[in-house]
C-alpha cells in the first residue's frame, strides 16, 4: 500500500486526466488562447474577457482537433461567454454542488491554453455569498467591493491563474467542477464564478442570446448625503444624478439632474454597483418606487424599469 | 489520526529523505544555491547558472549536512540546458532516487528543496502545471512548470514527487508563484554525456 501522500498526488493527477475531455482551448483573441468548459456536446462556456473577437472563433478539443465555433452571447457582469460548436461531440462537464465546498478544501484550477490540460493547486479561501436582493435581504450590505458585479456570489481561492487559465474549471476532490475561474475581475484573489450563475447565464443566452438588464437612463455618481437626511435614512451616501437620457424611464417620470437617488424598489443605492444589482433583468417592465433627495427633502417617484438595449 | 495529519507526516518524511541528497553551494559571494548528489562517489548536479558566473567557473564549496565543507570541481556545464556537473572528493554520499519525468502528470504533487536566501533545506510544495515545449512562457525550452514559489537559492536543488523521486532540477523563478525546473530525463542524458566524456579523457596507465 503506497502512502496516503502518494495516493493523494496520484488521485489529483488521475482526476485531472479523467475530466480533461470536457476542457477545451478557446481561440478567440490574438494573444495566448484561453480555456473553456464543454457545457454540452455543442456548447462551451468560457470567460467573456477571453473572447475578444466575435468571428473566426475556434475551439481546441481533447483529441487534438480544432473546431469552428460561433458566439452565442456574453454576460459581462459575470465575465461569462457562451460559444456553440455546430455538430460538436464534446463530453459535457460534470458539475458539483457548491454547497458542499468548504473553506480549506484543496482544489485544482485547470486550463488548456495549448495542447495539454494544465493544473495548479490551491485551497478555497472564502465563499462569498450572493448579493442578489430578495425581500428578506438585509437593507445594509456587507459585501466586499468587487469593482464589478457577481450577483450570485463567488468562490475565492488561492490557485495560481497561469496564463490562459481564464474560462477553465475549479475542480474539487469529488472530481466535479465547482466554478469557472477568471482573472477578469479587478481583485488580487483568484475568483471562480459558481455553478448556479453559469447555469443561469447559459440558459438565458441559449434562449434569448443576451442577458436582460434593467435600464433607468441616468448618469450617476456616489455622493455623501446631507447630514439630516443621512440620519433620517440611516444611510451615508446616495447617487447624484449627473445626466438624464432623453426618452428614458427616468425622464418620463421627471427625474432631474441634481436629484440624489437613495433607493430603488426598497433597495438602498449607496454605490453604483448596488443600483446595477437592483436593475437586474427580473425587474424589467415593473413599476417600482424610486426614492430620492431633491432640494434637501426626501421624495419618491413611481418609475417603470426599462430594458437596456 | 486524521488523513490530513498522515499526509503531512508522510510529506515531511519524504522531504527529509531527499534532503540527505541535497547540498549547499557556497561561493565567495556567499550561498549561491543547491546541488543534488547524483552518485555516492562525489558526482553532483546543479544549474549552470549557479556553477558558472559572468567571469567563468565560480570557486565553489559544497556544504554537507554533517557540516563538512569540500571544494567542488566543475566537470562540465551546458548553458542551454542550464545544467552543470560537479565533483567533490567524498565517496560516502547518499545519491538521490532518480525518477522518470516522462511519467509526470499535470496536477500531481511536487516539492522543491533548496536553500532560499541561504536558508538550508527550504521546502515549498505545489503541483505540476505542465511540461513540454508548448507552455506559453517556456520559449521553446522543454521545462517543467510548477505552481510553487522558488526563491534565489532554490536553484540547482531537487524537485521531487510524492514518492521522493527526483523529477527535476529547480531552475527558474517566474513570478511570485510559478517556477520552472529542468526535467530529470534531460539531467540523465546530460550526466551520461559527462561520465562518458570523463571516461574517454581518462589517461590510460
Amino acid at each position: 500500500m503506497s502512502s496516503l501522500f502518494k495516493q493523494l498526488s496520484d488521485s489529483m493527477a488521475e482526476t485531472v486526466a479523467a475530466v480533461s475531455p470536457s476542457i477545451v482551448r478557446v481561440e478567440a483573441r490574438r494573444r495566448l488562447a484561453a480555456t473553456g468548459i464543454a457545457w454540452s456536446a455543442e456548447i462551451v462556456v468560457t470567460s467573456n474577457h477571453g473572447v475578444e473577437q466575435e468571428e473566426n472563433l475556434y475551439v481546441g478539443l481533447h483529441d487534438g482537433t480544432r473546431a469552428s465555433a460561433q458566439l452565442v452571447g456574453r454576460d459581462p457582469s459575470n465575465d461569462l461567454a457562451v460559444l456553440r460548436v455546430p455538430g460538436g461531440t464534446m463530453t459535457p462537464a460534470q458539475w458539483g454542488d457548491n454547497s458542499t465546498l468548504q473553506v480549506g478544501h484543496l482544489v485544482l484550477a485547470l486550463g488548456r491554453p495549448t495542447e495539454a490540460v494544465q493544473a495548479t493547486l490551491g485551497v478555497v479561501s472564502a465563499l462569498i455569498a450572493g448579493t442578489r436582493r430578495t425581500e428578506e435581504a438585509p437593507k445594509k450590505r456587507n459585501r466586499r467591493q468587487m469593482g464589478q458585479v457577481l450577483a450570485d456570489g463567488y468562490i475565492q481561492t488561492d490557485v495560481v491563474m497561469y496564463p490562459g487559465f481564464s474560462g477553465g474549471p475549479l475542480l474539487s476532490g469529488d472530481g466535479l467542477f465547482h466554478g469557472l475561474n477568471t482573472s477578469g475581475f479587478r481583485s488580487g484573489a483568484s475568483i471562480s464564478v459558481p455553478v448556479t450563475t453559469i447555469r443561469n447565464t447559459v440558459m438565458t443566452l441559449l434562449t434569448h442570446g443576451k442577458i436582460k438588464q434593467g435600464y433607468l437612463g441616468v448618469g450617476v455618481q456616489p455622493v455623501r448625503l446631507p447630514a439630516a437626511v443621512a440620519q433620517q435614512l440611516d444611510q451615508e451616501t446616495g447617487l447624484l444624478v449627473m445626466s438624464v437620457e432623453s426618452a428614458s424611464p427616468a425622464e418620463a417620470v421627471g427625474v432631474l439632474v441634481g436629484d440624489i437617488i437613495t433607493a430603488l424598489d426598497g433597495q438602498t443605492t449607496e454605490t453604483v454597483d448596488e443600483l446595477l444589482l437592483t436593475l437586474h433583468g427580473e425587474r424589467v417592465g415593473k413599476t417600482v418606487t424610486l426614492d430620492l433627495v431633491r432640494g434637501g427633502q426626501t421624495a419618491s417617484l413611481q418609475v417603470t424599469i426599462g430594458e437596456r438595449s | 489520526m486524521s488523513v490530513w495529519k498522515q499526509i503531512n507526516d508522510e510529506a515531511a518524511r519524504v522531504a527529509s529523505v531527499v534532503a540527505r541528497s541535497v547540498v549547499q553551494l557556497v561561493g565567495q559571494e556567499g550561498s549561491l544555491g543547491a546541488a543534488v548528489v547524483w552518485r555516492a562517489d562525489g558526482l553532483l548536479v546543479t544549474n549552470a547558472h549557479v556553477a558558472v558566473g559572468q567571469r567563468g567557473a565560480r570557486t565553489l564549496e559544497a556544504v554537507f549536512h554533517d557540516d563538512q565543507r569540500l571544494s567542488a570541481r566543475l566537470l562540465a556545464y551546458d548553458l542551454e540546458r542550464d545544467l552543470a556537473a560537479l565533483h567533490v572528493a567524498r565517496a560516502d554520499l547518499t545519491p538521490v532516487a532518480v525518477g522518470d519525468s516522462s511519467q509526470l502528470r499535470a496536477g500531481e504533487y511536487v516539492m522543491a528543496l533548496g536553500h532560499p536566501w541561504g536558508v538550508v533545506d527550504g521546502l515549498t510544495g505545489g503541483v505540476l502545471i505542465g511540461g513540454g515545449t508548448q507552455l506559453p512562457e517556456m520559449q521553446g525550452q522543454d521545462w517543467l512548470a510548477v505552481d510553487l514559489p522558488m526563491r534565489p537559492g532554490h536553484s540547482g536543488g531537487a524537485l521531487f514527487n510524492a514518492a521522493g523521486e527526483l523529477v527535476g532540477i529547480n531552475t527558474l523563478i517566474r513570478g511570485p508563484e510559478v517556477s520552472f525546473a529542468v526535467p530529470v530525463n534531460a539531467v540523465k542524458l546530460f550526466m551520461r554525456e559527462v561520465t562518458a566524456q570523463q571516461a574517454a579523457s581518462a589517461s590510460v596507465v
